[in-house]
């Protein structure tokens, strides 16, 4: 009863002429607040608890271990890069939704964590501003907004910048719990000299790498936690994971100076943030079970292919945004040869 | 014999609800009015017998269709006829005649035959026929008076549905009490001597391991009588689903199981045909589940075919809003008005809370209380008994390809890829090529979405769309089976019980 009457006042708090204006705002606050006073239309009379708020809350508690352990190494430096994705990237948000005249969507919540999480600790401030804008209105907006994007937005703005602000993303990297600036992340230091650092300095996150990627027991938990909770599909991580290291192992037998071996592969670089987080995002990965192993496959053996060959050194990202590309392809394919097949059974 | 291994492994598992019926039924006694539908059951609508002001005995006919398909209806209390009205039922507007009751219980017999086993083939048919049960079941059970699509001769198997998948699993074990168990196996005899080609399949609640031997053993005489225990998973108990599940058989989407020569019936459909045959009891009464926390007490109860809702509307908890749904609460009929009846087929009733506010911060609290095909609520792994209520639980939200429709759907549709279809007006031959004509309506997709798109009216759309364009089951299903009675058929499909 309580809470029903504070709902009436909150209604004829927005009901003043001044906030009128800011009605999507308004809107999306009560949303928050009080959920909503719609019922069902009919048949079916009852329906699922879940609801995009909650489906996104879940992805930012399984990235919680990932944020404390990045608060945990870089501090306040941590919490600004963070704070201005967000804010830079929700303003954004907010200006598209007052174009469109639609509420604002929970997408950005996510989006607006994981973009910092995949920067090196001391990108400047004004660099974030720049790529979470970019990823915002070019890897989504543009699209339609959530729901409707081709590719991940974080990914979009982080590859942006990486192109764009090449001096500053390849030497903003400092060791954890240290204001040391190095240049050097474990994979930079084997594409260089073939040394590999202790795997548990790997897994604890005590090496150098961008702000989530590196507390590599916190990203193995918080994947599972959405696995478990069927937030995200278990095919896309896994495959990603088992391919890359089958091709690992192989190519580590072949050409032992350019691949690396299994192990060093799946604990170093973006690859486990990555394969848990932002391969598995729904919109941008295959609808089809056949088509998420095919991605699952093809983004391991590029990731390989780019980290090995390629000027970087690092290719979770490319692969990703690259199968993203291939996302509606491969669903096509799956789903036309789908019904074909069956049609021919009967 | 019992017969293990059979799973449906799509679908959704209801369980653990609050509102959930007890096992305990309680006569109520005869209403002062009855509105009796002239359609009710499998078949077309019969005409009415009687005329205003008329005295008419409970079991007497009061409508009956000679050249129809179609079962007579009858009067369910002593008393006049008051009135003939238009009903906008559960299948469709349809005529109803108002009684007024005199207050008696008594009603009278079928006919004045013997005991059944005594009785001719023909006989038999025939007071099956004017009781009434002939109706039950989604195609009817046939009978040479043209009760169903399909003569007797054509029924190759009998299942029996006594299991209960709908949102309260509501099993109707609470008939088994009072020797029901050698009144379903007298039934299932019943049937049998009608139609005595067909094979008996029955199905039960895996957690009910000794009814399931009891019945198997009271039947142990009937051929080719199986029983099949299942876990309880929505839909099975559609004839779409439960038919490929045991029988392993496809289905014709969008036909009745009689065009495979398939009766489904329930528990309760059995029993009446008992009755029917060895009590010479015409089909008056029913007995329906009373569902929902808005009930004082959840139990079953025996009702008169005819009463209106406003009956039990004494039973509902003061000062709560209630929806009034009959049958399962995913694809029930909302009622609306007071003064429906309950048909023949009506198996539950549910008084589910209206709830138009959906608690503060609720996206954020560690839910209890809540279902969800997602774990994302404490509920799913805590006993607690899950509340249900009208509310939707969130906004509308854009599709984000999550796939939990494509994981429930019981008939392998991937049901948001016809939504964006549909929704973008791209409806074409392929959607048929997707299957669209496989959806049966169990609104199962619309159930698990998280951004709360309707997307099973998405679907329904695109079907209708389809068929003005001339494209429907018969030219996409039809050309793969070979059905029975389907020139004499049409447009029956959407029976219900």
């Amino acid at each position: 009863m309580k809470n029903i009457d504070l709902k009436g006042t909150y209604d004829r708090i927005v009901r003043i002429r001044l906030l009128k204006n800011f009605e999507i705002i308004t809107d999306t606050i009560g949303g928050i607040l009080f959920g909503p006073s719609k019922v069902t239309p009919g048949a079916p009379h009852i329906v699922d608890s879940i609801e995009i708020k909650r489906f996104m809350s879940a992805a930012i508690i399984a990235l919680i271990p990932s944020t404390a352990a990045a608060i945990y190494f870089w501090g306040f430096a941590a919490i600004k890069i963070i704070i201005v994705s967000y804010v830079a990237g929700g303003i954004t948000e907010v200006l598209f939704a007052f174009i469109r005249k639609k509420e604002i969507e929970e997408g950005f919540l996510v989006t607006g964590l994981i973009f910092p999480l995949t920067l090196p600790p001391s990108t400047p401030l004004w660099v974030v501003a720049v790529g979470v804008i970019f990823g915002t209105i070019f890897g989504k907006e543009l699209f339609g907004g959530t729901g409707r994007n081709i590719f991940n937005p974080a990914l979009v703005g982080r590859i942006f910048i990486t192109i764009g602000f090449p001096e500053i993303m390849t030497t903003s990297w400092i060791a954890p719990l240290s204001d040391t600036i190095t240049s050097a992340t474990p994979l930079v230091v084997y594409k260089s000299s073939q040394v590999m650092p202790p795997f548990l300095d790997l897994l604890l996150g005590t090496t150098a790498g961008s702000m989530g990627e590196t507390f590599r027991v916190g990203i193995i938990l918080g994947g599972l936690f959405l696995m478990f909770i069927r937030i995200t599909n278990w095919r896309i991580p896994i495959v990603y994971l088992l391919t890359v290291f089958v091709m690992s192992l192989l190519g580590n037998t072949i050409l032992p100076a350019k691949i690396a071996p299994p192990a060093f592969q799946l604990l170093s670089g973006g690859l486990l943030f990555g394969a848990m987080f932002m391969a598995t995002d729904p919109v941008t990965s295959p609808f089809t079970k056949t088509g998420k192993v095919v991605f699952g496959i093809l983004a391991g053996i590029f990731t390989i292919l780019i980290r090995a060959f390629s000027g970087f050194t690092e290719g979770v990202m490319f692969s990703i945004v690259l199968m993203n590309g291939f996302t509606p392809l491969i669903d096509h394919i799956v789903v036309s040869s789908k019904y074909r097949l069956e049609k021919n059974e009967r | 014999m019992i017969v293990s291994g059979k799973r449906f492994t799509k679908g959704y598992s209801f369980h653990h609800f609050e509102g959930a019926p007890e096992e305990r039924l309680v006569e109520s006694g005869v209403p002062s009015e009855v509105v009796i539908p002239l359609q009710q059951g499998f078949g077309d609508e019969v005409s009415a017998t009687i005329k205003k002001g008329d005295t008419v005995k409970a079991g007497q006919i009061i409508g009956a269709g000679e050249d129809t398909v179609s079962t007579p209806v009858h009067s369910t209390v002593n008393g006049t006829v008051e009135d003939f009205r238009v009903l906008s039922y559960l299948q469709g507007d349809t005529n109803a005649v108002v009684i007024r009751s005199d207050g008696s219980a008594d009603w009278q017999l079928v006919d004045d035959g013997g005991a059944w086993t005594e009785l001719s083939e023909e006989a038999l048919e025939r007071r099956l026929y004017l009781s009434g049960v002939t109706s039950l079941g989604r195609s009817g059970i046939p009978t040479r008076f043209g009760s169903s699509i399909i003569g007797p001769e054509d029924v190759e198997h009998i299942i029996i549905q006594g299991i209960g998948t709908d949102v309260f699993n509501t099993t109707f074990s609470v008939l088994f009490e009072n020797d029901g168990v050698r009144r379903l196996a007298e039934g299932v005899k019943v049937l049998k001597s009608i139609m005595p080609k067909a094979a008996v399949h029955i199905t039960f609640d895996k957690s009910d391991m000794l009814l399931i031997k009891q019945v198997d053993e009271a039947m142990s005489g009937i051929d080719g009588l199986r029983s099949y225990p299942l876990k309880a998973r929505f839909p099975q108990e559609c004839d779409e689903v439960i038919i490929p599940t045991i029988l392993n058989r496809p289905y014709p989407y969008g036909y009745l199981p009689a065009h495979l020569g398939i009766i489904v019936l329930n528990v309760q459909a059995v029993m009446h045909v008992f009755e029917a045959a060895s009590e010479n009891k015409p089909l008056i009464d029913r007995v329906v589940a009373l569902c929902g926390r808005g009930f004082k007490e959840n139990r079953y109860t025996s009702l008169r075919v005819g009463c209106q809702i406003q009956y039990v509307q004494d039973l509902v908890k003061e000062e709560m809003d209630v929806r009034f749904v009959f049958n399962n609460l995913l694809t029930g009929f909302t009622c609306t008005d007071m003064t429906l009846p309950l048909d023949r087929t009506c198996n539950s009733i549910t008084a589910l809370p209206e709830r138009q506010f959906g608690g503060f911060m609720n996206f954020a609290s560690p839910g209890f209380k809540n279902d969800s095909h997602t774990k994302t609520f404490v509920a799913s792994f805590i006993p607690f008994e899950k509340s249900l209520d009208t509310n939707l639980h969130g906004e509308e939200r854009p599709c984000i390809f999550c796939g939990y429709c494509e994981d429930v759907c019981p008939v392998g549709i991937i049901p948001h890829l016809i939504y964006h279809n549909v929704e973008r007006d791209k409806v074409e031959e392929h959607l048929a090529a997707y299957r669209i004509f496989n959806c049966m309506d169990c609104n199962l997709c619309t159930y698990v979405c998280p951004s709360k798109i309707p997307v099973a009216s998405y679907v329904r759309e695109g079907k209708d769309k389809l068929r003005e364009m001339g494209i429907d089951e018969s030219t996409v299903i039809l050309p793969d089976f070979q059905l029975k009675g389907i020139e004499m058929s049409n447009a029956t499909d959407e029976d219900t019980d």
